[in-house]
């Protein structure tokens, strides 16, 4: 036994080593099936996993919630106590204004949040302080720019952010843009171009705009799967269970809030009533001040003049003395020139008796001349002094007197001089009055005359001094009279300028009046503005009141990650490659299958005689069929691990890379071995491969060992169908008849070959088809189904005025060719127990419909008309709802009952789903007139894509719009979704080609082994190189045509199969190949037959006439 | 003498792995035109590498061959197809008949590439198969398959017609009638004739005998009174 062992044993290998190629060959095509159907198919979980990655390192939010009224600490604080719920942390966001260049972009602010969403930095750093932010990497900004935003509604930037211009100072990306998308935005142009990440302190917000929630044990689950979206679901429900509560307490929160302003207002009323009472009060005393201060003045006034009355009593009382001063002067100096004129006549009256006694005495004198002799020298003397002294006298100065009464010095000096004199002629007389009192004796006659003159002489002197002297006093009077008199003049003066001031005064006290009753009219209008403004202030507090009780309940919103642009992208494109993954790899599969079994068979079969041996030596079946069974095992279970190996790594790696074209930002691709798949298509391709062996085996085993050691009964020609159709037959050359045969009798070949064939075009029909189907929705569906251009959303609360308003205004737009009110909705149709979400649409005229939808049937093309007897639904919703023409299917309605509508018309739509109404149906079903909430709108054909955002610019500036959506931007997105599908179509058509490759090689490898002996015996007859191939090649076109042929039925059967399966709900896929697709993959296949026909010519060279023919093995 | 065939020290080496076989060790032998010659020798000795070279279905390693004043010997891959296709005949030991086409199809499939092909139904008739023109060769017994194989190689009106072993796979009787065949063929339309067989015992038959052992030529005896197949008994 151990022998034996041994010995097949070593067979067994030797076998292996003695045919590399087909062990390698079974090895290769088993790896391909068991890679590209664990491959593809482990590519749907990969491209999860990748993105859950991403999503679980950056920490992306499972649930965004928000209420209309923003959301506070409170509402995060009860949020996160809600069950099910890890964290949650608030976040501000905004859309705004951009004006770049000429183009208008908005743009979308948002926080740059500490526990989640974490953005990547791909350029730069994160934003630190208000002023910065970091810039969506797609956008095309650069660090260092700067960014002025503008608020898009009325409301001042300033309420949201505290500045106006951010400071790019990095780039990156977010997990919550996965792709290209951007999003929708209520202002601009209604489509955000780029984002934003500010740090929170930018916004300058009471409350949060949003707040994002983890959810526990989410990140332990794979994104996209039920597990996560009912792990998700059951977490917003219990979110939603508390958002009635949270609304309420908002409300009055709000209310309390409002109140204490209110309560603050009312203080501030009263204070400000109390300080303008205050002030009223002390405006009235200052002017009561004012009043009595104008009294006292008025008083003085009058003291002033009374004062100035008795100063003036004083001065006449002072005038008329000095007048009587004046007259008694007057008085004073004509008894003093009374007293002159007395002097002057005694003085007359002496003169005039002078010369008498004069006579008598010089009678005496004669007498007494002797003794005169004597005395005449002293009295010549003496005479001479007298005369000396008259003289002297009669130089008397003429101003004896100043006028002050004084005598002036020269007057003295005279006087003194005088006197001297009168003192030297006084010593000369008594010295002669000696000598005289002789003569006096002698002349005492004489001198009694004498005396007598002297005395009158003297009394004269007398009378003339006492005159002098009272002249003297006389002299001085003047001059007082003079200084009273200025006295009075100055005293006068004084009076007047009193005066002057006290009218001065009077007419200050005048102005002051004035100004009084200015201040008091001040006072009064002060007065009743403070009265004015505190009844506003009251009217205020009182209308805040109401409004404070008007404050209705904010809405909240809860959203899973589907609000996030392109998450249910992703998701969609990965349920899709699953779609994928489980038609193409399955026909893959299949072949490698069928391959190796025509391998093993071919195998078995070569090796009758060997088998026979054994047989005859005494083997027994399993042994002998072990050999071939484990040849088999081995080369397949080689192939698979090699397969599972690579395709599992490289297959989904390349379908995701290709998704990332698309989704650009995943940082990461995994692709770990899905041992699930990898054990299904390796025990598959195993049972497979064991199976068509251990067929091949037991038909060869149960011969007879003599039968086996024989060569098999050539096949026997025969009589092909053909030739009983006589005209035909005759008609063929002998080549062609000799082809046909030749076709008929290898028939497992020919089925293989057209099957392979078939399966390769089908393949590469389905991939462009794919395509065609694709990329056909978003043409057919906007430019057959629904032409208009793009749609005006209004606010809910939009006013009559408002509507009226933005009707001209698009009515005024030159690019807006026409435009239609619409009622969109979106509803849940129900049909048994199926339910579907759709778009309601009610259109505003009925008469306009066939210039903005077209309706009408996918296959017969016949026109639909909407019409007040039913709906017409979109042909993929009725499928799904499972519902015809004709059937009743209800719109769901929870608050007042689901209603019935009347399915009328089923019509070809491919985006989305929607049921039409006329507005009199609609009246019908619901009992009410429709509210427009949309107007859809169409442009001229020239209208560029620019124009169009610029009119949608214009009319969102009008009250009312809520945003524009465009027809083109969904083209765009579609078509952005479906590029990478378009790689994925690459990846499968290369694939197919390859595998149509192998198919066709080995097909053909068998053939000419099979028929080597018929082609060496037409290489002795002497044909060329060339004609044996041609005798070869002529079934292998056949085959490729025959095949292809086939492949356009199996195509277009696999393709709509494909289609059906690879469609996502929300869209209707094309069911059409177009002709190029044929003529595209038909090519193909000729190119691939060719090439290997090309490599079989070598091939056929090869082909030794001597070896072949020696004998029959 | 110039011989129709003739055959100057030609060598065959085979290659296999590290060992070289001497297949043809230096042949000389002359044929003239219209003989029936018969190449005798045991298995091995290197008459079918002899008649391969001939046919053209194989190049001597050296030494020349010429064949109607032509020294295939040089020929190119194309002269040699261009040889074959218009001067040879061959008729196996196992027939080597399509399979898929009858047997007048079989004939047919020869003359569609033959400059001067005689008609394939008057051939089969000479060849005694006018009555089985559309039997497949899996119809046909042996000793019919090797006649259509021999309608096929005169069909071609070769200047030389190669038999090797034709009666090899045959019974005694339908060896005969083959043999027959051949020589009436021969004689009839004077056409050269090389027959291999390890069976000497037909050597009688033959109007030159070359006998090959170890790969030369042993002897090459003409036969001035060749006599027919009937009388020969072996």
């Amino acid at each position: 036994m151990k022998r034996e062992a041994k010995a097949t044993r070593k067979d067994f290998y030797m076998e292996i080593k003695k045919s590399p190629g087909r062990f390698l060959s079974i090895l290769f095509i088993v790896a391909l099936g068991v890679a590209f159907f664990s491959g593809i198919r482990a590519s749907e979980p990969d491209m999860r996993l990748s993105g859950d990655s991403y999503f679980d390192d950056s920490e992306l939010m499972d649930i965004k919630a928000l209420s209309t009224y923003g959301v506070t600490e409170n509402d995060i604080e009860a949020l996160e106590k809600v069950e099910g719920i890890a964290r949650a942390e608030g976040a501000c966001s905004g859309d705004f204004l951009y004006n770049k260049k000429d183009e208008q972009q908005v743009l979308h602010v948002m926080s740059l949040q500490q526990e989640m969403n974490h953005v990547s930095i791909s350029e730069g750093r994160l934003p630190e302080k208000p002023g910065e932010c970091m810039a969506d990497n797609e956008a095309g900004f650069k660090i260092g720019d700067k960014i002025k935003l503008e608020s898009g509604t009325e409301d001042a930037l300033s309420d949201t952010l505290k500045t106006d211009t951010l400071e790019v100072v990095g780039l990156g990306s977010s997990p919550c843009y996965l792709s290209y998308g951007r999003g929708s935005a209520a202002v601009g142009d209604g489509s955000i171009s780029a984002f934003l990440v500010v740090p929170e302190e930018t916004f300058d917000m009471d409350v949060y705009t949003e707040v994002y929630l983890q959810v526990e044990n989410a990140k332990g689950l794979l994104a996209f799967t039920d597990e996560y979206d009912e792990l998700i679901e059951t977490a917003a429900e219990n979110i939603e269970d508390i958002t009635e509560e949270r609304a309420e307490a908002r409300v009055q929160e709000l209310k309390d809030e409002a109140n204490e302003k209110l309560e603050e207002a009312r203080a501030e009323l009263e204070e400000g009533r109390t300080e303008a009472e205050a002030e009223l009060i002390e405006a009235a005393a200052e002017i009561a001040d004012a009043e009595q201060k104008l009294s006292d003045a008025k008083v003085q006034i009058a003291d002033g003049r009374n004062q100035i009355a008795a100063a003036k009593a004083v001065l006449n009382t002072k005038q008329s003395e000095l007048d009587a001063a004046r007259t008694e002067y007057n008085e004073g100096l004509r008894k003093l020139s009374d007293g002159r004129a007395q002097y002057e006549q005694g003085k007359a009256d002496f003169e005039a008796g002078r010369p008498g006694a004069e006579a008598e005495i010089k009678a005496g004198e004669q007498g007494i001349q002797v003794f005169r002799e004597q005395l005449d020298s002293g009295w010549a003397g003496y005479q001479q002094l007298m005369q000396g002294i008259a003289a002297w006298e009669a130089g008397k100065p003429e101003i004896e007197t100043n006028p002050d009464g004084t005598e002036t010095p020269e007057y003295m000096e005279w006087k003194k001089k005088l006197q001297e004199l009168q003192g030297q002629a006084q010593g000369t007389k008594e010295a002669l009055d000696a000598q005289e009192a002789e003569y006096s004796q002698s002349a005492a006659a004489l001198e009694s005359a004498k005396s007598q003159l002297s005395a009158a002489e003297a009394q004269l002197t007398q009378t003339k001094a006492s005159l002098d002297a009272a002249e003297a006093e006389l002299a001085g009077v003047p001059a007082q009279l003079d200084s009273g008199q200025a006295q009075i003049n100055s005293g006068w003066m004084e009076l007047k300028s009193k005066e002057a001031e006290l009218n001065d005064g009077e007419a200050e006290i005048l102005s002051n009046e004035e100004k009084l009753e200015d201040a008091r009219q001040e006072y009064e209008d002060g007065k009743a503005e403070a009265e004015a403004e505190i009844a506003d202030a009251e009217k205020e507090i009182s209308e805040a009141e109401e409004e404070i009780n008007d404050i209705k309940k904010p809405k909240w919103y809860v959203y899973d990650r589907s609000t996030l642009i392109e998450y249910s992208g992703f998701g969609e494109n990965a349920e899709r490659l699953g779609a994928i993954g489980r038609v193409f790899p399955v026909l893959f599969f299949l072949v490698a299958a069928l391959i190796s079994l025509t391998s093993m068979t071919r195998m078995v079969e070569e090796q009758r005689t060997s088998i026979g041996t054994m047989k005859a030596l005494g083997y027994g079946k399993p042994a002998i069929a072990g050999k071939y069974m484990g040849y088999a095992f081995l080369a397949t279970v080689g192939g698979s691990v090699l397969g599972v190996l690579i395709g599992e790594k490289i297959l989904p790696y390349i379908i995701v890379y290709a998704y990332g074209i698309l989704y650009r930002h995943l940082p990461k691709i995994l692709v770990p071995y899905q041992w699930g798949y990898a054990v299904m298509a390796s025990g598959a391709a195993v049972l497979c491969t064991m199976l068509a062996t251990w067929a091949a085996c037991y038909k060869e085993l149960g011969a007879q060992p003599a039968v086996l050691m024989r060569p098999p009964a050539p096949k026997k020609g025969r009589r092909v169908f053909l030739e009983r159709v006589g005209i035909l037959w005759r008609h063929l050359s002998f080549t062609w008849k000799s082809t046909i045969r030749n076709l008929m009798r290898y028939k497992k070949r020919f089925f293989m070959t057209i099957f392979g064939i078939g399966g390769c075009m089908a393949l590469m029909l389905v991939g462009f088809g794919l395509k065609d189907s694709c990329y056909e929705i978003a043409e057919l569906q906007y430019a057959e189904i629904q032409f208009y251009d793009g749609s005006v959303y209004l606010e809910e609360d939009i006013t009559e005025e408002q509507k009226e308003k933005l009707d001209e205004a698009l009515e005024a737009e030159e690019q807006v060719v026409r435009f239609m009110d619409a009622d969109m909705q979106s509803v849940t149709l129900v049909n048994g127990k199926k339910e579907r979400a759709a778009y309601e649409c009610v259109f505003g005229s009925v008469d306009e419909i066939p210039e903005f939808v077209d309706f009408h049937d996918r296959k017969s093309k016949e026109q639909y008309m909407l019409s007040d007897e039913g709906v017409i639904v979109s042909e993929k919703t009725a499928k799904l709802l499972n519902a015809e023409e004709g059937d009743t299917v209800e719109i769901k309605d929870e608050d007042r009952g689901n209603k019935q509508v009347r399915i009328e018309r089923i019509c070809e739509n491919y985006m989305g789903h929607y049921i039409y109404f006329t507005p009199s149906y609609y009246e019908k079903v619901y009992g009410e007139k429709p509210e427009y909430n949309s107007i859809f709108f169409s442009t001229g054909e020239s209208c560029t894509s620019r124009q169009m955002e610029k009119m949608g610019q214009n009319i969102l500036k009008h009250d009312g719009a809520l945003s524009v959506s465009y027809t083109h931007d969904i083209e765009k997105q579609l078509d952005d979704m479906l590029r990478s599908l378009n790689l994925v179509i690459v990846v499968l058509i290369i694939s197919a080609g390859m595998l149509a490759f192998v198919v066709l090689y080995n097909l053909n490898t068998v053939n000419i082994a099979e028929r080597k002996r018929e082609l060496a015996t037409l290489k002795v007859l002497g044909f060329y190189d060339g004609e044996v191939a041609e005798y070869v090649y002529r079934e292998n076109i056949l085959l490729t045509f025959l095949g292809a042929g086939v492949g356009v039925v199996l195509g277009k059967f696999l393709h709509l199969f494909i289609i059906e399966t690879v469609e996502v709900d929300s869209a209707m896929f094309g069911r059409n190949i177009n002709l190029p697709s044929f003529i595209y993959s038909m090519l193909l296949t000729v190119v691939f037959s060719l090439l290997i026909n090309g490599v079989m010519y070598f091939k056929l060279k090869r082909i030794d006439m001597v070896e072949s023919l020696k004998s029959i093995e | 003498m110039d011989g129709f065939v003739s055959l100057r020290d030609v060598k065959k080496v085979y290659q296999m792995g590290e060992v070289e076989i001497m297949a043809a060790a230096g042949i000389d032998f002359e044929i003239k035109k219209g003989e029936f010659a018969v190449v005798v020798g045991p298995s091995g000795a290197g008459k079918t590498t002899v008649l391969n070279i001939l046919g053209g279905m194989d190049t001597a390693t050296s030494g020349r061959v010429m064949v109607d004043g032509h020294n295939i010997a040089r020929y190119s891959q194309k002269q040699l197809t261009a040889y074959r296709r218009d001067d040879i005949g061959f008729v196996f030991q196992f027939y080597n008949l399509i399979p898929n086409l009858t047997a007048l199809e079989n004939v047919e499939l020869a003359l569609q590439i033959c400059k001067d092909p005689m008609d394939a139904k008057e051939v089969m008739e000479e060849v005694g198969l006018g009555e089985r023109l559309d039997n497949f060769p899996a119809q046909l017994s042996g000793g019919e398959q090797q006649r259509v194989s021999i309608a096929r190689a005169l069909a071609k009106n070769p200047k030389l017609l190669l038999c090797d072993e034709p009666t090899g796979a045959l019974d005694y009787n339908t060896g005969k009638a083959i043999l027959k065949l051949l020589q009436d063929t021969c004689r009839k339309k004077g056409m050269t004739v090389i027959l291999i067989t390890h069976n000497s015992a037909i050597a009688p038959m033959a109007d030159r005998v070359i006998k090959i052992k170890n790969g030369r030529v042993s002897s090459i005896a003409e036969n001035s009174h060749p006599v027919s197949v009937e009388t020969i008994e072996w």
